[in-house]
């Protein structure tokens, strides 16, 4: 490697579009943690707070301290982020870190002065808390902390970060936070949307607080306020139980506190309070509490304002579920977004299927897409070649499916979407395309395509394998992708519906800013306003947008709907227009809120997770 | 078949059309019917507006000039005239300046664009573009100096008539399909408005049209090119599936191929045995057309079609043996139980199901009108022999179906 004497813009660019979802904190395709990152868990040692580094080196934002020669020299160049990020978001990050390491060599060679941070008092006493590892405020490790996936966010240096081991010596921080006067965040992974895990003083990151006990007397998991989505739900399958989770990345008590956790399992598992049997808080000042203690300030209840959250959470004990080994996945196609919407809702009353989730076009072509060219393709075939612009995807045992297969004309049932999975570069290719678009029928094409008796043809046309699938990427991948896709999970809907990992693939193309609303589900016509208006809002402001997804939930009497508008956060530009069609938005749902009943912005709920669904809902 | 005032006599009309100072309204010629039409018309020497649409980001030029390029390079734009406008509006999509400048210059209109679907589904948008846009062509045509109506329309607005369908405008109640249905209602929906105008009308209706009885040329692959494209498509899918070994699909198939290349493809094809596929090659149309439209001055309805229908066992057998397939064959519907069917005949029947109708034929199409004047011209239809079958395929395959590599 040549020494480097500056980070060269393209390396710096690369490392300036990082997501920020925290995806390579957690091992989601058993390629292993970043190995300095899962000895010292700071942001600033996982490929995530690397690229920070670089694009904050590359920039002259901070200086080379000496936190930053031990992240840069820690890292083995193994490999592992460029496949985790590439899967997710289609970059390779490999080059940033070769360009990191490169620099600092030609730093160390030309004999340059590491920056030394002083410590001030703050951190001594932090360092006297948790241990001289665990508290830093070296500007190395703070950039890590300064951003968020909100792409609108200014990115805020905090003044230390600090890593407690257990809840005693997070009471203990938060106590002497409070008597200093210093503001404190707590953070999770950071995944969350506004600048939430942003301050000035000190953010405590919970990831060393990682323990996950089962009680399945109790039909409950008792966790750490580090443990994420993937790492509780992996726990807790591998014992025959399922959680209810969302991102995979994202701290399960973070998510319940911060948006009340919703996923399309939402639909049998309920919101909020729904997930949760009880949770340990402290609060600004340093008490303790328990939310099912009588004397708890209630955090059940909801009101419409922007409220801080009860405390930093310490414990959760979340509920478990049942599952039963013939669930699978099923799709349903359908041609208007009308006739999905009456399906998962009448689906959904009548107790038909867990996990329920009304998909766009983008959402279906990206999750199942390795790449993002190949994503656009499959999108203009689902929509406009097999017509579904549509599909409502369910999880349900044989009995759920069944029924479903009785009530519509069409359904892709696992097998086939297994298939279809391994062999979407296909799908374009072999001219079948013109021969489903020469089919002229009654009916639409999708349901000839997937009939039963036509599967052997698409088949056939699709040739599935890991290898064609893996076709799809680049040269150097392909070992990997085939060795990926030969694991069954990794083309089962169950599994992934679970795991959530390809839901970050709904940003490869473009950051995504995402809208959620809850929506009375029976009202159509507020569905198709609210919808058109984001769409005009969108297009005045030309930007990039789509329909997200749309959950049922409560036997589909109310709904969650996610509307995503796509942006190049890179692009100043582009932030502008967001900004302002933020301007036209806010009052747009507010007005659509107050007039109807059940329309509930999300940004509402944000920090009140906890409380009864049935107090937004309903209210 | 006109009455009321009738706007020009058959003097005016012919002493115009000869002196080749008649201007035309040309529709529908981004279609493939159309686009020929205009070729005809601009090498005949007829000043020609064309109606057309923008489209995927080319103007209504663009699309022109390229289909009647890629016709005939040599092509003389002198007497050309696109203009851009859309019959899904009721002033065709045209501001009123120019509406009026084109009410005022055109002498005769041939409506050829329609919508050519047949599926159910799209109903609405069907009867939007072959019934109301008509009443807007005829509403700009009532207010314009035209004096005759020229409609394309089809021999199947006989419906589910079986045996003679006269070459007249009679009452019909069952279709296979909403095209056939819709211009069928366009029929009369032009009579109607012509006789009221006093505007002549001749209809035309084509059976069948496939491309170039000489070259090959289609801009169309679908009709009768459909369920051979089909074919083409399972052999080579299964014998390429098979080359590479990556699935026994062929053998679940039952397909098997000989070492010489040639597909055994075990298909019963459901087609009643004395009937076929009425089918006319588009030189005939346009030779036809312009024929009638030169003679029949009065207005009349007139079939353009073929004497010589084509057995469905013929077809087969021109695609086994051009493309070396074995095994296929046509059976009468009632030897063909739906029970008995393998995967492949399921398939197939699946993906060719809307021409069924198409290939078990029981209309016979009386052209005595036709004829007569064919006759005195010299046109006649050319049987669909294998020699054509076989320039028409390897064109279909020179233009890969119709989908540049
Ligand atoms: C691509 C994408 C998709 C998403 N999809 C969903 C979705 O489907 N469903 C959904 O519910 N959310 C979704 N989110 C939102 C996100 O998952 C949540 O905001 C979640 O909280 C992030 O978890 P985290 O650990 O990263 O939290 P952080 O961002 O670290 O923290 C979130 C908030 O919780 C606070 N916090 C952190 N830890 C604690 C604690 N222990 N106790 C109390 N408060 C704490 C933080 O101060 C902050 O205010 C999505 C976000 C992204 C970027
Ligand atoms: N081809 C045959 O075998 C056959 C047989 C019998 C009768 N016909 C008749 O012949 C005529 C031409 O057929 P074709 O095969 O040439 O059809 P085609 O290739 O499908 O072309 C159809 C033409 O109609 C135009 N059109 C369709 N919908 C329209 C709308 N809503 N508004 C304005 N224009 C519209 C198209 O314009 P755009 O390109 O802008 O869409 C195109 O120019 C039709 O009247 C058809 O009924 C054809
Ligand atoms: S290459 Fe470096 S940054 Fe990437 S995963 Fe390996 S050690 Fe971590």
């Amino acid at each position: 490697m040549n020494p480097l004497d500056h980070i060269p813009e393209e390396i710096r660019l690369t490392a300036a579009r990082c997501r920020h979802y925290a995806m390579c904190k957690i091992d989601y395709l058993d390629t292993g943690l970043c190995p300095p990152a899962k000895k010292t868990p700071y942001v600033g040692y996982f490929p995530q707070g690397r690229m920070d580094l670089c694009d904050a080196l590359a920039k002259g934002l901070i200086p080379v301290t000496e936190a930053a020669v031990d992240i840069i020299s820690s890292c083995t160049l193994c490999g592992s982020c460029d496949r985790q990020c590439h899967f997710v978001t289609g970059m390779r990050p490999m080059p940033v870190m070769q360009a990191l390491k490169a620099f600092l060599s030609d730093f160390q060679k030309k004999g340059k002065k590491v920056a030394v941070i002083a410590e001030d008092k703050p951190l001594k006493t932090l360092k006297g808390i948790v241990g001289e590892k665990w508290a830093t405020n070296d500007p190395a490790h703070l950039i890590a902390y300064a951003n968020d996936p909100f792409p609108l966010a200014e990115r805020q240096m905090p003044g230390y970060v600090v890593l407690p081991g257990n809840a005693d010596e997070l009471v203990e921080i938060v106590r002497y936070a409070d008597r200093s006067h210093i503001p404190i965040v707590a953070r999770g992974n950071g995944g969350s949307v506004f600048g939430f895990v942003f301050t000035r003083g000190i953010v405590i990151d919970v990831n060393r607080m990682k323990k996950i006990q089962l009680d399945p007397d109790n039909w409950s998991a008792v966790i750490e306020p580090g443990v994420t989505s993937f790492e509780l739900q992996k726990a807790v399958t591998q014992q025959g139980y399922r959680v209810n989770t969302a991102e995979p990345a994202a701290t399960v008590c973070a998510n319940i506190v911060c948006t009340g956790l919703f996923s399309t399992w939402a639909n049998a598992y309920g919101v909020g309070a729904d997930h949760i049997v009880d949770m340990t808080f402290v609060d600004r000042h340093g008490t303790v509490f328990r939310i099912n203690d009588k004397n708890a300030p209630n955090v059940f209840g909801f009101e419409q304002a922007v409220l801080p959250s009860p405390g930093i959470c310490t414990e959760a004990r979340v509920r478990m579920h049942p599952v039963t080994d013939d669930e699978e996945g099923i799709l349903v196609p359908f041609t208007s977004l009308a006739d999905a919407l009456f399906f998962a809702r009448d689906i959904s009353r009548r107790r038909i299927g867990l996990a329920v989730g009304i998909l766009g076009g983008h959402y279906l072509s990206t999750f199942i897409s390795p790449t993002e060219s190949l994503a656009e393709k499959t999108r203009d075939i689902f929509s406009g070649i097999l017509e579904m612009t549509h599909v409502v995807s369910v999880i349900g045992d044989k009995y759920a499916r069944n029924s479903i297969k009785q009530m519509v004309p069409c359904v892709i049932e696992s097998n086939t979407l297994k298939m279809l999975m391994l062999g979407l570069p296909r799908l374009a290719g072999s001219g079948w395309t013109d021969i489903v678009t020469g089919l002229e029928s009654d009916r639409p094409a999708y349901e000839a395509v997937f009939s039963e008796e036509m599967l052997p043809l698409l088949e056939q046309v699709l040739a599935p394998s890991p290898e064609t699938l893996a076709a799809a990427v680049d040269e150097e991948l392909r070992k990997f992708y085939t060795k990926l896709y030969s694991r069954p999970h990794m083309t089962d809907m169950v599994w992934l519906a679970m795991f959530r990992i390809v839901s970050a693939r709904m940003s490869r193309h473009k950051h995504m800013f995402a809208f959620l609303i809850y929506v009375p589900l029976d009202r159509v016509d507020v569905i198709h306003d609210l919808i058109a208006s984001f769409a005009d809002i969108a297009e005045t402001h030309t930007i990039d947008h789509d329909l997200g997804f749309i959950t049922p939930i409560d036997f589909g009497k109310r709904g969650i709907l996610e509307y995503d508008y796509y942006i190049d956060h890179t692009d100043s530009r582009e932030s502008e227009k967001i900004q302002q069609a933020m301007k036209d938005i806010e009052p747009m749902i507010d007005k659509l809120s107050a007039a109807t009943k059940g329309v509930k912005f999300l940004k509402y709920i944000f920090s009140q997770g906890c409380a009864r669904k049935e107090n937004f809902l309903y209210t | 078949m006109n009455g009321g005032h009738i706007r020009a006599t058959i003097g005016d009309i012919s002493g115009k059309r000869q002196s080749k100072s008649t201007r035309i309204l040309l529709t529908g010629a981004t279609g493939f019917l159309g686009i020929h039409l205009a070729q005809l018309f601009i090498k005949k020497g007829y000043t020609l507006f064309i109606l057309a649409r923008p489209m995927d980001e080319c103007s209504p030029e663009e699309r022109v000039y390229k289909l009647l390029d890629w016709l005939d390079p040599d092509w003389n734009q002198s007497r050309v005239h696109i203009v851009s406008g859309d019959l899904n509006c009721s002033d065709i999509g045209l501001c009123p300046a120019d509406y009026h400048q084109l009410a005022s210059s055109v002498d005769e209109i041939i409506h050829c664009a329609s919508d050519t679907s047949f599926s159910e589904r799209k109903r609405p948008q069907i009867e939007k573009a072959n019934v109301e846009n008509l009443h807007h062509l005829l509403d700009f045509a009532a207010n314009s100096r035209c004096c005759f109506f020229h409609f394309i329309s089809t021999a199947y607005v006989a419906g589910k008539r079986r045996g003679s369908c006269p070459e007249a405008l009679v009452e019909t109640q069952t279709f296979f399909n909403v095209y056939e249905e819709t211009k069928y209602r366009a029929e009369k929906t032009a009579a109607k408005r012509c006789r009221e105008e006093g505007m002549r009308l001749n209809i035309y209706r084509p059976s069948i049209v496939y491309g170039n009885s000489c070259t090959g040329k289609t801009l169309r692959f679908n009709a009768m090119y459909y369920p051979v494209k089909m074919l083409v498509f399972l052999k080579n899918l299964y014998h390429k599936n098979t080359e590479e070994q990556t699935s026994d699909g062929a053998e679940k198939m039952g397909i098997s191929f000989a070492p010489d290349g040639t597909a055994h493809m075990p298909i019963r094809i459901e087609a009643a045995a004395s009937r076929g596929i009425n089918v006319i090659p588009v030189d005939f149309f346009t030779a036809a057309f312009f024929a009638i439209m030169e003679s029949a001055i009065d207005g009349d309805v007139f079939h353009i079609t073929n004497d010589k229908i084509t057995p469905v066992s013929e077809i087969i057998n021109y695609t086994q043996r051009y493309f070396h397939i074995k095994g296929i064959q046509a059976v009468r519907p009632e030897d063909f139980p739906s029970e008995s069917r393998n995967s492949l005949e399921i398939l197939f029947g699946r993906y060719t199901q809307i021409y069924r109708p198409y290939m078990k034929d029981e209309r016979i199409f009386d052209n005595g009108k036709a004829t007569a004047i064919l006759k005195a011209t010299g046109i006649s239809c050319p049987v669909f022999d294998y020699r054509i079958f076989s320039t028409c395929m390897q064109y279909a395959e020179a233009a890969n179906w119709g989908n540049p590599a």
